[in-house]
C-alpha cells in the first residue's frame, strides 16, 4: 500500500486541490470569482444531495428545504440573538437534522418518484410557512443581513477570495465526507438500497436505518451551504433560501455529472456553471429562460446518450490517454 | 355561515373537476407505461397558449378550441413516447424521473423565451357571467369546464371499459409482459395511454382559458395538485384521481376561504403529507376494473 500521494488519483487530487487554493491569487476579477464561489457552492450542496440521490437513488427535490433550514437558523441568531454565524452554521445544521427526521419517516414510505414528489412537498410547505409567519422571520419581504464590514469572525468579509476559500473548505469537506462514507460499510449498503431496497433488505441491510441515517448527513451538509450563501449575498427571503431551483439545480448537477460517484457533482457543476456563465456574457442577464433552456436540453442529451453521467466519459478517456490503468486490470468480476 | 361553506364548496368542486383531467392525464401514463410525467402541468400550459393566441388572432371561442388543443396535443404525447419516454423505459426511476422533470423546465423555458412571463387572458360573453340558485352563485365559465370535464371523464371512462384498444390498456398496465404475451402491442398501447393523457391536459387548458391567465409557469399549479391527487387516489386508479382532484378542489377552496388566500397550497400540501403519514397506499384501491 503506497501512501495515497503517491498513487496516481492522489497525485491528481493534490494537484487539483493546488490549483484550487493557488486560483484566487491568480484571479481578482470580481466577476469570475463570484463564478467560482457558486461552483464551489453548488458542487458542495451536489455532493450532500448525492450522498443520499445518487448512492442509495433516493431522489429527493427538496433539498431545498435545508438549505432554506440553514440559512434561516443562522440569520434569526444573528440578527436576533447576535451570535456568530460561525456557530449559527452549525446549529442550522443540527435544525435541518432534526426537520430530516419527521420529514424522512414520512418520504420514505414512498418510493421513487412519489419520494420525489413528497419532497418536493415539504420543501413548498417550509417555503409556506415561513412566508406566512412575518412576526417570526420576517414574512415574504425577507430582510438585509446587516453589514458588519470586515469581520472574519461574524463570516463577513471584504475581500471575494475569503468567501472562495469558505466554499472550498465546505466542498472539501463534502468530499471528504463522502470518500469515507463510500469506503465504508454505510457506503456499501447505500448501494444496495440503491441497487434494490428489497433485496438489500432480504440480505439484512437495515434500509429503514440506513436511508435515515444518510438523510441526517445530507441534511446537515445541505444546511451548511444555506448559511453560507445568505451570509455570501446578505439578503434572506423563503423565496430565496427555500428556492424549488436550490432542489433542481444540486440534484441536476450530480446527474449530469454522475451520480453515486465521488467527483459527478463537481464536474457537473462545473460543466452547468461554466454553460450558464458563457451565455450570460454573450446575451447578458436580461434573458430570462435562456439558463433553463439550456440546462434542460443538457440534460435531456445526458439522460438520452450516457445516464450513467458524464464522469464516465472524463475516466474513459482518461484511460484511453495514459492506457489502461494498472489497478483496474486486476479486477476481475468475481462471478467470472 | 353555512352559505360561505357551500359556495366554497361549490367553487372547490368546479375547479377540481380541471384538476381531475390533469390527474386522471397523470395516473393514466402512471399506470400504463409506469412512469411519472413531470411535464403534465407544462401540457396543460400548451393547451391554454394554443386556446390563447386561437382566440387572439382568429376569434374562437376557448372552450369550442378544445377541439384543437386535444387533437394537437394527442400528436405531442405520441411523439414523446416514440421519440423520449420509449428510450428510457429499460432504464431505471432516476432517468426517467428526470427526462420528463427536464421536459418540464425545458418547455417553461422556451414558452418563457416566447411569449414572456406576462399574464394572458381571454375575455369571453360568459367570463365574468354567473347565476344563482338561492343564495349560490355559479360562475357559468367554470360551470361549462366542470361539466365538460366530467363528459371527458366518462367518455375515457367508456373508452377503457368498453373498446378492445381500451381493454389492451388496462392490461398492459395490470401485467404488462403478461399482456405482450397475449398478443397485445406495447408501443401502440403506450403511444396512445400517452396522446390521451395529453389530450386530457390540452382540454384542461382551453377549458381554463376564459377564466384563468396562461403563463409559463401555469402548470406548476396544476402538476402538483394533480401528483397530490394522483397519491391520494392510488396510483395508477382512475376513479381514485377523479375523487381525489375533487377533494382536493375543496380543499384548497376551504383553505383560501378560512385560513387565508394565500394558504390554499398549505392545505393541499398538508393534505398529501397527513395521507403519506396515515394511508400511504391512498384512500381508494387498485386500478379501476
Amino acid at each position: 500500500m503506497k501512501p495515497a500521494l503517491l498513487t496516481r488519483s492522489g497525485f491528481w487530487v493534490a494537484a487539483l486541490a493546488t490549483a484550487a487554493v493557488v486560483l484566487p491569487l491568480v484571479v481578482s476579477d470580481s466577476f469570475a470569482l463570484d463564478i467560482f464561489i457558486r461552483v464551489l457552492l453548488f458542487a458542495f450542496i451536489g455532493v450532500a444531495w448525492n450522498l443520499m440521490g445518487g448512492y442509495a437513488k433516493q431522489l429527493s427535490l427538496g433539498h431545498a428545504a435545508y438549505f432554506g433550514l440553514g440559512a434561516y437558523t443562522s440569520t434569526i441568531l444573528l440578527i436576533r440573538f447576535g451570535i456568530s454565524p460561525w456557530i449559527g452554521m452549525f446549529a442550522g445544521g443540527v435544525v435541518a437534522m432534526l426537520a430530516s427526521l419527521p420529514i424522512g419517516a414520512l418520504c420514505f414510505r414512498l418510493r421513487g418518484p412519489y419520494f420525489a414528489i413528497a419532497t418536493i412537498a415539504t420543501a413548498q410547505v417550509l417555503m409556506l410557512l415561513f412566508l406566512k409567519f412575518r412576526d417570526f422571520a420576517w414574512g415574504a419581504e425577507g430582510t438585509t443581513l446587516p453589514n458588519l464590514g470586515d469581520a472574519p469572525l461574524m463570516m463577513q468579509f471584504e475581500s471575494k477570495a475569503a468567501y472562495y476559500y469558505v466554499a472550498l473548505a465546505l466542498l472539501a469537506l463534502g468530499l471528504a465526507i463522502t470518500h469515507r462514507v463510500e469506503r465504508s460499510w454505510m457506503g456499501f449498503y447505500l448501494v444496495a438500497v440503491g441497487e434494490d431496497e428489497d433485496a438489500a433488505e432480504a440480505v439484512g441491510v437495515d434500509t429503514t436505518k440506513i436511508k435515515r441515517q444518510i438523510y441526517l448527513i445530507s441534511a446537515f451538509l445541505t444546511a451548511l451551504g444555506g448559511t453560507f450563501y445568505v451570509e455570501y449575498i446578505y439578503f434572506i427571503d423563503p423565496n430565496t433560501a427555500f428556492s424549488f431551483n436550490v432542489s433542481v439545480e444540486v440534484a441536476l448537477v450530480s446527474i449530469v455529472g454522475g451520480i453515486g460517484t465521488l467527483w459527478g457533482p463537481v464536474v457537473g457543476t462545473v460543466l452547468l456553471e461554466a454553460t450558464s456563465a458563457l451565455l450570460q456574457s454573450w446575451l447578458g442577464s436580461g434573458h430570462s429562460g435562456v439558463q433553463l433552456t439550456v440546462y434542460s436540453l443538457i440534460l435531456v442529451v445526458v439522460i438520452l446518450w450516457r445516464p450513467s453521467g458524464l464522469i464516465g466519459l472524463f475516466t474513459e478517456l482518461y484511460q484511453r490517454v495514459t492506457y489502461a490503468d494498472p489497478a483496474r486490470a486486476k479486477e476481475v468480476p468475481l462471478d467470472g | 355561515m353555512l352559505e360561505v361553506l357551500a359556495q366554497a364548496v361549490i367553487n372547490g368542486l368546479l375547479i377540481g373537476g380541471v384538476y381531475a383531467l390533469v390527474s386522471i392525464g397523470v395516473t393514466l401514463i402512471f399506470g400504463v407505461v409506469k412512469i411519472v410525467n413531470f411535464a403534465q402541468g407544462e401540457f396543460v400550459m400548451i393547451g391554454m397558449y394554443i386556446s390563447f393566441f386561437l382566440a387572439s388572432s382568429l376569434g374562437v371561442d376557448p372552450v369550442l378550441s378544445l377541439l384543437i388543443s386535444m387533437p394537437t396535443l394527442f400528436a405531442i404525447g405520441v411523439l414523446l413516447q416514440h421519440f423520449l419516454i420509449r428510450r428510457v423505459l429499460a432504464l431505471g426511476d432516476m432517468p426517467q424521473i428526470f427526462l420528463t422533470f427536464a421536459l418540464s423546465l425545458l418547455l417553461m423555458n422556451v414558452a418563457l423565451l416566447l411569449f414572456t412571463a406576462n399574464y394572458r387572458t381571454v375575455q369571453t360573453a360568459y367570463s365574468e357571467m354567473s347565476f344563482h340558485i338561492g343564495p349560490l352563485y355559479f360562475a357559468v365559465a367554470k360551470l361549462i369546464a366542470f361539466v365538460i370535464a366530467m363528459l371527458l371523464s366518462a367518455i375515457l371512462y367508456i373508452f377503457l371499459h368498453g373498446t378492445d384498444l381500451g381493454k389492451a390498456m388496462r392490461a398492459a398496465a395490470q401485467n404488462r409482459e403478461v399482456a405482450m404475451l397475449m398478443g397485445i402491442n406495447p408501443d401502440r398501447v403506450f403511444s396512445v395511454a400517452v396522446g390521451v393523457a395529453l389530450a386530457l391536459a390540452g382540454a384542461a387548458g382551453s377549458l381554463l382559458m376564459p377564466f384563468y391567465p396562461a403563463y409559463p409557469l401555469v402548470g406548476q399549479v396544476f402538476v402538483l395538485m394533480a401528483f397530490v391527487a394522483v397519491v391520494l387516489g392510488t396510483l395508477g386508479n382512475i376513479t381514485g384521481a377523479l375523487i381525489a382532484s375533487l377533494m382536493m378542489g375543496v380543499a384548497e377552496s376551504l383553505g383560501v376561504q378560512f385560513v387565508g388566500a394565500d394558504s390554499g397550497l398549505i392545505v393541499v400540501f398538508v393534505m398529501l403529507l397527513l395521507t403519506l403519514a396515515l394511508r400511504p397506499n391512498g384512500l381508494f384501491g387498485g386500478w379501476a376494473r
